[in-house]
């Protein structure tokens, strides 16, 4: 049972403090995935449950143990680099069998675990090699082999896929997802891609600027974001974020002005606080929710600014009145010219609405299916 | 055009002639003067007519020259790799541990290796007699030191610094000590470093003259560069040329032959982190 606990954990580099208090339960077998754009802390966390990175203050738990001075080989973890780090004088075999070499195992064991994880890896014909005589995807493999071999409690990834190409990414990505069902541990797994983040979380954990704004399932992430960042930060192309005002606010019910002068209304929480006639708000509208105009329970116009054809589908860009962008998820090959006036819808059901501090406001009823 | 090139390609092998000329031939004058007896040394040949072994075989039969030889392969041996020793140590300190007043520490090394020699010439034979080891060959391995080890910590700390710090973090994860990443990680990426800096450390520990005849009095404990100097003729009045060139050539051989042997360490030494491995 290895859980990773993190209580209040923070680091500061001189005066600068880069994680602000870090709260997070990551149960056994659970894969947690840190996501954030650069520089929010996501590595240097990560580092810190590795050993990497000294604990400023706050505590870590692994496996009910504090380990917050413990060396990163007593901690029970691996970790995967996002450039490999092979040993490169050594042979594929000698890099996995490493750690366990330092740790005193014996011949047979060694020789035992390494066989399996490359078998685990499909390396075993590689087994001979120096790292130098290896791609790219299969210096990945080997890494990952490196871990395994170690037999760890937790693992841990730093970005190991941003070094190969897209096709390559897309296949290890898969192999991670199958591996993640084959051992018995924790994962612990960053990047800044959120295709990746989607694809692997058990739960995501969003981070910014050393704080963490939200935990949860992909979907949860995805229907439910807690603040403009979150919503902002998945899905490709971004949320729309649309400022607006409120119109008329009731118990449950809250009316918007969208630009244009549409109204909107959304069954909201009771108690959206501080919300008044004349409050500015943010509606936000995935790109796959902006409906043609006669699905839609609302109807905002503009102008086409350019259209994107990605084959299975298109992206139409708007420029609406009040010299917002909108994005829309169309069928393949939409046409339209430049400037040509355009209508689009927006389904309440599908809306996120926003406080002017960012903060999501609770919709009453459940995320669409 | 072709006429040009022609005259440019000429000039440029010309050029390249008398440069070789230039840096070869006071060996090769070496070697033709040691092959050389009596007044045949005084008249000038490109080629002896008559080459003579007389000398090498003078240098061994009047003079201990095998013990002065054993000397400083023992020395410079010694030398060698307490530099290198010290140095690896030290560059990994330096060249991956964070710490205050790493940077002084750096150019105070580097400064260490301006001072001439003949500034620590005095207080250096202080230090020698204080420590009982005078005439003796341990001092000149102590003084060597001086000379050396600023120039491999300098070298080695900055190819120490080029190496990834992923490995040494993985070597972390995978239980390795700083001991263990040194030796067993680091070290073997080093070599080509380790080559070239023990080659120059040889090099000078070799020829080093001013400290060896300061702190050595005895013929026995006496390095090369300093028998050499001391060849005797049969008189006050003769200087025995012949054999200090024989002897000249013979101490040249070994950094010849050691200079060759790690010719394509110290090229990939030179160039090691210009592209990504």
């Amino acid at each position: 049972m290895a859980q990773v606990v993190l209580r209040k954990v923070t680091k500061s580099f001189g005066a600068l403090q880069v994680i602000k208090g870090v709260d997070l339960d990551i149960a056994h077998r659970e894969f947690v995935v840190f996501v954030g754009p650069s520089g929010c802390g996501k590595s240097t966390l990560l580092r810190m449950v590795a050993g990497l990175e000294d604990i400023t203050s706050g505590e870590l738990f692994i496996d009910g143990a504090r380990v917050n001075a413990a060396l990163p080989s007593q901690r029970g973890i691996a970790m995967v680099f996002q450039s490999y780090a092979l040993y490169p004088h050594m042979s594929v075999y000698q890099n996995m069998a490493f750690g366990l070499k330092l740790a005193r195992s014996d011949r047979a064991t060694i020789e035992e675990r390494v066989r399996k994880a490359a078998r685990i890896l499909q390396i075993e014909e590689l087994l001979e090699r120096k790292p130098r005589q290896l791609s790219g995807g299969q210096r990945q493999r080997v890494a990952i082999g490196r871990a395994i071999t170690r037999n760890p409690k937790v693992f841990l990834f730093d970005e190991p896929l941003s070094n190969l190409d897209a096709a390559l990414r897309v296949q290890t990505r898969l192999e991670i997802a199958r591996l993640k069902d084959e051992l018995d541990a924790t994962m612990i797994y960053v990047t800044h891609d959120q295709v990746e983040a989607m694809t692997l979380a058990d739960r995501i954990v969003v981070l910014n600027a050393g704080r963490v704004e939200q935990v949860g399932s992909p979907l949860e992430l995805y229907q439910r974001p807690r603040n403009l960042f979150v919503a902002g930060f998945l899905g490709s192309p971004k949320m729309n974020f649309i400022r607006s005002v409120a119109e008329t606010v009731r118990p449950g019910q809250l009316t918007v002005r969208l630009p244009g002068g549409a109204h909107l209304t959304l069954p909201v929480r009771d108690g959206a606080p501080g919300i008044r006639s004349g409050t500015q708000l943010t509606v936000g509208v995935r790109p796959e929710d902006v409906v043609p105009p006669e699905r839609g329970d609302a109807v905002v116009s503009g102008g086409v600014l350019v259209v994107e054809q990605l084959g299975s589908e298109s992206y139409l860009y708007l420029r609406t009145e009040g010299d917002q962008t909108v994005v829309a998820r169309r069928d393949p090959g939409l046409e339209a010219k430049v400037d040509q006036p355009v209508k689009v819808g927006v389904r309440a059901a599908a809306c996120h609405l926003f406080g002017a501090d960012g903060l999501a406001i609770e919709r009453a009823d459940p995320p669409p299916a | 055009m072709g006429a040009r090139r022609a005259i440019g390609r000429i000039l440029f092998y010309l050029l390249v002639a008398l440069i070789i000329v230039y840096t070869v031939f006071p060996f090769y004058w070496a070697i033709v003067s040691s092959l050389k007896e009596g007044s045949a040394l005084y008249r000038v040949d490109l080629f002896p007519p008559h080459p003579a072994w007389g000398n090498y075989v003078g240098i061994f039969q009047q003079q201990n020259f095998a013990r002065n030889i054993l000397n400083s392969v023992i020395v410079a041996g010694a030398v060698v790799a307490v530099s290198l020793l010290l140095s690896v140590t030290a560059s990994y300190a330096l060249g991956r541990v964070e710490f205050r007043g790493r940077t002084a520490l750096l150019l105070t090394i580097l400064a260490v290796s301006m001072f001439p020699q003949v500034a620590v010439l005095s207080g250096m034979f202080e230090l020698v007699s204080w420590l009982g080891i005078y005439d003796t060959i341990w001092s000149l391995i102590l003084s060597y030191l001086i000379l050396t080890l600023p120039f491999t910590t300098w070298v080695l700390t900055t190819f120490m610094r080029d190496l990834p710090k992923e490995l040494e973090e993985a070597a972390l994860v995978d239980g390795a000590r700083p001991w263990t990443i040194i030796t067993r990680v680091f070290l073997p990426l080093l070599w080509p470093a380790l080559a070239t800096t023990g080659l120059l450390a040889f090099i000078t520990a070799w020829n080093e003259f001013m400290f060896a005849i300061t702190f050595t009095l005895s013929n026995e404990k006496r390095t090369v560069p300093v028998a050499i100097a001391l060849i005797s003729g049969a008189s006050h009045f003769e200087l025995p040329w012949g054999r200090v060139m024989a002897a000249s050539v013979i101490v040249t051989i070994p950094l010849v032959v050691l200079v060759l042997v790690f010719q394509r360490r110290i090229v990939s030494g030179l160039t090691a982190g210009a592209v990504k491995g």
